[in-house]
């Protein structure tokens, strides 16, 4: 054999074995939108990938089970809110750990750093009390408020500040010299050259707020109010049985722009999380 | 951004909005059902209230089935209390033990041609502590017998509601025709556990309807009966119908009733509404007797006032209204009644579209002479503990009897 | 006018001595992260506090009565609730099932995908999809496709002569179950943190070793994995810790059951905690919980510091 054939063998090997062992991380796919075009009886019928007759009519009756686009459009404006707020917030509070020298600083930085390791689990039951007392249940505002303050606000900060100490002091002198003050350093300067950081940010806790399922399953009882992943799980008929056509028809609507979004950006994707990850 | 903000303001705004108005007495009232036709009917008969007491309101609000009485008791520990709502059989010992739900007794005396004692006495008791009445039943449905009349005509066989006025329709009957109408490798059973959850979410209302029949219960004043001989011996039945007949749709296994992959199954009358569409005769009979006879059973839902409300006399006084002889003929049509009179008149027997007088005459039989399943004040524990058990117990190699025993004494500690 | 220049001249003069430079600094650092802080004492801190003492009590939601009952909680979790041991060990059993799965897995897709060539990109995109799918919708999907002899998975299996087990109606499958579809969900995590770290090492290192006659495994063993040891580390506790927080993955796909076997920590609070409303003893439970990732947190520390030495 020569060295090419065995390069092209070895090729072959390489994407005959890879593409094996991907067929459980794609064939969920799939078989989530076909089954989403099944009827109700097709569904555990022969398996086959293409539907024998397509409903359509199922992505109808996902809207008419309950409030589904306004379930929709509360996990796309909850996700946007808290993305915001966290960019701001861990941008501002990242920046003075990593820029400015202060009393206090290195307690501050251990004290944060604990908040990384404790399950919600632990702190949701007197968050319940803590949002009762607030006059939030039943409301967004919780769901809003602990991604922003809580475990995950936190680790935002830090990814923050891993990148402002990696930027060059000159520059935010000479921005002194222009006159701006710490805010103005802040906003005109430092956060203009942190574009990655921030889009890392900002498309982890988009994620990690569109994915919330605890705190909704807690703090959410109205129907009109629940967020999509509490929407997902309640397609069951009046007893409590999944409709599974209509419950795989809606997790299709709601995975699948996720999905285009990341096919379109897998690189800035993929990477927000090493980011995320690395530091931990 | 501007959008949240904006739907921010405008959900404050509601909100501020809702509590005004809760001066002006709106009764919140939690439902579990979603369906148009119900709440159309429900918000009729709050019209009719709203009329008479100018200035109230009524608002149904769903919380779905499966999350119901989480949802609610987070609403009442939350500090967002509703007024008045439904309340699961199994549910309520739980409730009124907390003191969650009000005492009605004095409202329904005192209502305008009321007529307590209509309410037949079996279908109240779950309802009452200590002469008290915590709650008002506006459900009592029993489980009756769905057949699918074609498979029985094309396998020759007698279907149970002619077995059933013959009165040969009993548990060994059953296991008969069950058997007879399996087909393994077509993937047809001859029975379907209620909604196919029998090993789940509904393993009372698998086990229940034969130990009764057979004369045991679940539990009972503090004892716990599945280990006695009667239900062993109903369970044992189950058990071989399951693994050695395969006329039970297996645990895991889907062989849904009512797309015509089981012969027959257990249900409440509501389900009849899901007949039309399933495209095969039907027909609904009595549940099989057994060694201790005819033994119904019955599930009931009913109305409370929740102890945390601000307007409790409003709210007692809708559930007076709601449930007054012309109203429950009214809601009737969807909600088997417990007032006697009502179910006596040939209204309610002709009340359904779907069923056939001849059929709903079963249907008021079982409800005047049906019991609830066991209940508790700790039910959501005993069931919790019963799960795992039960599980166990589902398996071909299960010894019944030690199974059942393991049951008894998981549950006895709770009892 | 003239009032108002003199007291701000006269403010600046007073306090230009004590405002120096640093101690501005200081209070426009605190400023910056105050919002930050604040919000982190009241919503995490102060919840964190307030468990210890919800812990000490006898509290049911729905009766809303609390009294206090000292340590009763947590006798009854370690010494008296068997149920509790159970939960405890399958908590153990999950981690110890998922955590080596996913990093031998996430290894072995990290060394096929590390260096460019044709396809990586495509792989890499596959491998990772599940990390950005809400996990609501990975359990549901799961969930359906493990169905008993209806569902897919053992449709499929049957066309190759496989006859699949009910999965999810029995302890030990439903386990393997929940394990296995959790690493497929989290294990591109991994893959891009062991890309990221193998690509880091400078590849003379290998090429040396290579020239030296070693064989591609001698080569993993002897340079690539203990250059990799810092990474394992880090990726051992996060997966660890990660996994004893799994919650929405087992509440959809299984509810803990069957027969109690896929019964983990943190389905086991939230059940106590707001199915039976047992708000002391759920909080005793969280406490436990929060002590048992505090030791994995500082055994990872211990070890790193055992490694730079």
């Amino acid at each position: 054999m020569t060295q090419g054939q065995l390069d092209r063998l070895k090729r072959a090997m390489w994407v005959l074995s890879l593409s094996i062992l991907a067929i459980p991380f794609v064939f969920p796919f799939l078989w989530m939108v076909s089954s989403g075009f099944k009827s109700a009886t097709e569904i555990f019928g022969q398996p086959s990938l293409v539907p024998r007759i397509w409903r359509w009519t199922n992505f109808v009756e996902v809207f008419e089970y309950q409030p589904f686009a306004q379930q929709y459009f509360n996990s796309l404006y909850i996700a946007g809110l808290v993305t915001v707020l966290t960019l701001i917030l861990s941008s501002l509070a990242g920046y003075a750990l990593a820029r400015m020298r202060f009393a206090g600083a290195g307690l501050l930085m251990l004290f944060l750093v604990s908040a990384l390791m404790v399950p919600e689990e632990v702190t949701i039951i007197p968050n319940f009390f803590l949002m009762r007392w607030l006059g939030l249940m039943d409301t967004h505002g919780p769901l809003v408020l602990l991604p922003v303050f809580g475990p995950h606000g936190v680790m935002a900060t830090f990814l923050m500040r891993q990148y402002f100490v990696a930027l060059p002091k000159e520059l935010e002198e000479a921005g002194r010299m222009d006159g701006l003050s710490r805010l103005g350093i802040w906003w005109k300067i430092a956060l203009p050259m942190s574009r990655p950081a921030l889009a890392a940010v900002a498309i982890i806790t988009f994620l990690f707020s569109w994915n919330l399922f605890l705190e909704p399953l807690v703090f959410i009882s109205s129907l009109e109010k629940f967020t999509l992943p509490l929407a997902l799980a309640n397609f069951t008929d009046a007893y409590g049985l999944p409709l599974w056509h209509l419950q795989l028809a809606a997790t299709s609507l709601a995975v699948v722009p996720i999905l285009i979004v990341y096919l379109i950006a897998q690189r800035q994707i993929i990477e927000s999380f090493a980011m995320s990850g690395v530091k931990g | 951004m501007r959008k949240a903000l904006k739907s921010l303001t405008v959900s404050t705004l509601a909100l501020s909005l809702a509590t005004g108005y809760a001066m002006a007495e709106d009764l919140r009232f939690t439902v579990w059902t979603g369906n148009e036709a119900h709440l159309d009917m429900l918000n009729g008969i709050a019209d009719g209230f709203e009329a008479k007491h100018p200035g109230t309101t009524v608002t149904f609000e769903t919380i779905p089935a499966g999350d119901y009485v989480q949802k609610l008791t987070f609403q009442l520990a939350g500090g967002n209390p509703p007024d008045l709502g439904w309340m699961f059989e199994d549910s309520m010992p739980t409730f009124v033990a907390a003191g969650a739900v009000e005492p009605l007794t004095d409202t329904l005396e005192n209502a305008e041609a009321y007529d307590l004692a209509d309410f037949s006495d079996p279908a109240m008791s779950l309802w009452k502590e200590d002469g008290e009445i915590f709650g008002v039943p506006f459900s009592t449905s029993p489980f009756m017998v769905f057949y699918n009349k074609d498979m029985f005509d094309a396998a020759g066989l007698e279907d149970p509601l002619t077995l059933a006025e013959k009165g040969e329709w009993t548990l060994e009957k059953f296991r008969d025709v069950a058997k007879a109408l399996t087909k393994p490798e077509e993937r047809f059973w001859g029975f379907e556990f209620k909604d196919g959850q029998g090993y789940d979410t509904r393993i009372m209302h698998a086990v229940m309807p034969p130990i009764r029949a057979y004369g045991g219960n679940g539990w009972s004043n503090g004892e716990c009966g599945f280990e006695k001989a009667e239900a062993v011996e109903a369970v044992e039945m189950l058990h071989q119908m399951v693994f050695e007949d395969k006329s039970i749709v297996p645990p895991g296994e889907q062989g849904d009733y009512f797309s015509g992959s089981s012969a027959m199954t257990i249900n409440q009358i509501s389900r009849a509404s899901k007949m039309p569409e399933a495209g095969f005769e039907w027909g609904i009979a009595p549940l099989p007797s057994g060694p201790a006879g005819e033994a119904p059973v019955i599930g009931q839902a009913g109305l409370v006032v929740f102890a945390k409300s601000d307007n409790k006399e409003r709210a007692k006084q809708f559930i007076a209204w709601m449930t007054n002889k012309k109203n429950v003929e009214v809601m009737a049509q969807f909600f088997p009644p417990a007032r006697v009179s009502v179910l006596e008149s040939d209204a309610f027997t002709e009340a359904n579209a779907l069923i056939p007088p001849e059929q709903m005459k079963h249907v008021a039989a079982a409800i005047k002479e049906g019991e609830v399943l066991p209940s508790h004040e700790r039910a959501p524990q005993i069931l919790a503990a019963m799960k795992p058990r039960f599980d166990a117990l589902w398996r071909a190699d299960a010894d019944v009897e030690a199974s059942l025993k393991a049951i008894c004494d998981a549950i006895r500690p709770q009892l | 006018m003239a009032t108002a220049d003199d007291t701000s001249a006269m403010a600046r003069h007073t306090r230009v001595p004590w405002l120096t430079l640093k101690r501005r600094e200081t209070i426009e650092a605190w400023l910056f992260v105050s919002p930050t802080l604040i919000g982190f004492l009241i919503f995490f801190l102060g919840p964190l506090i307030a468990v210890v003492i919800y812990s000490m009590s006898e509290w049911n939601l729905l009766s809303g009565g609390q009294v206090f009952v000292g340590l009763a909680n947590y006798r009854d979790a370690l010494a008296e609730n068997p149920d509790f041991w159970h939960v405890i060990r399958n908590s153990v059993i999950f981690a110890m099932g998922l955590v080596p799965m996913n990093m031998a897995l996430a290894l072995i897709l990290a060394i096929a995908l590390s260096r460019p060539r044709r396809g990586v990109v495509f792989f890499r995109t596959v491998f990772f999809a599940p990390v950005v799918t809400s996990a609501v919708a990975w359990a549901i999907v799961w969930k359906f496709l493990l169905q008993g002899e209806g569902g897919t998975v053992n449709q499929l299996l049957a066309l190759v002569g496989v006859n699949g087990p009910n999965w999810l109606r029995e302890p030990d499958w439903a386990m393997a179950a929940v394990i296995v579809t959790r690493v497929i969900k989290m294990v591109g995590l991994n893959m891009i943190l062991y890309i990221a770290a193998l690509q880091s090492i400078p590849r003379d290192y290998e090429e040396a070793a290579r020239l030296e006659g070693a064989t591609g495994w001698q080569v993993f063993r002897m340079v690539t994995w203990p250059l990799l040891a810092p990474t394992t580390l880090i990726i051992m506790v996060i997966t660890t810790i990660g996994s004893f927080k799994v919650f929405d993955h087992i509440y959809l796909m299984t509810g803990g059951g069957p027969e109690n076997g896929t019964l983990v920590l943190a389905f086991y609070i939230y059940e106590q905690a707001f199915e039976f409303f047992n708000v002391g003893y759920a909080s005793a439970l969280a406490m436990i919980m929060f002590v048992i990732v505090l030791m994995l947190t500082i055994v990872q520390l211990l070890l790193r510091q055992r490694g730079a030495t």
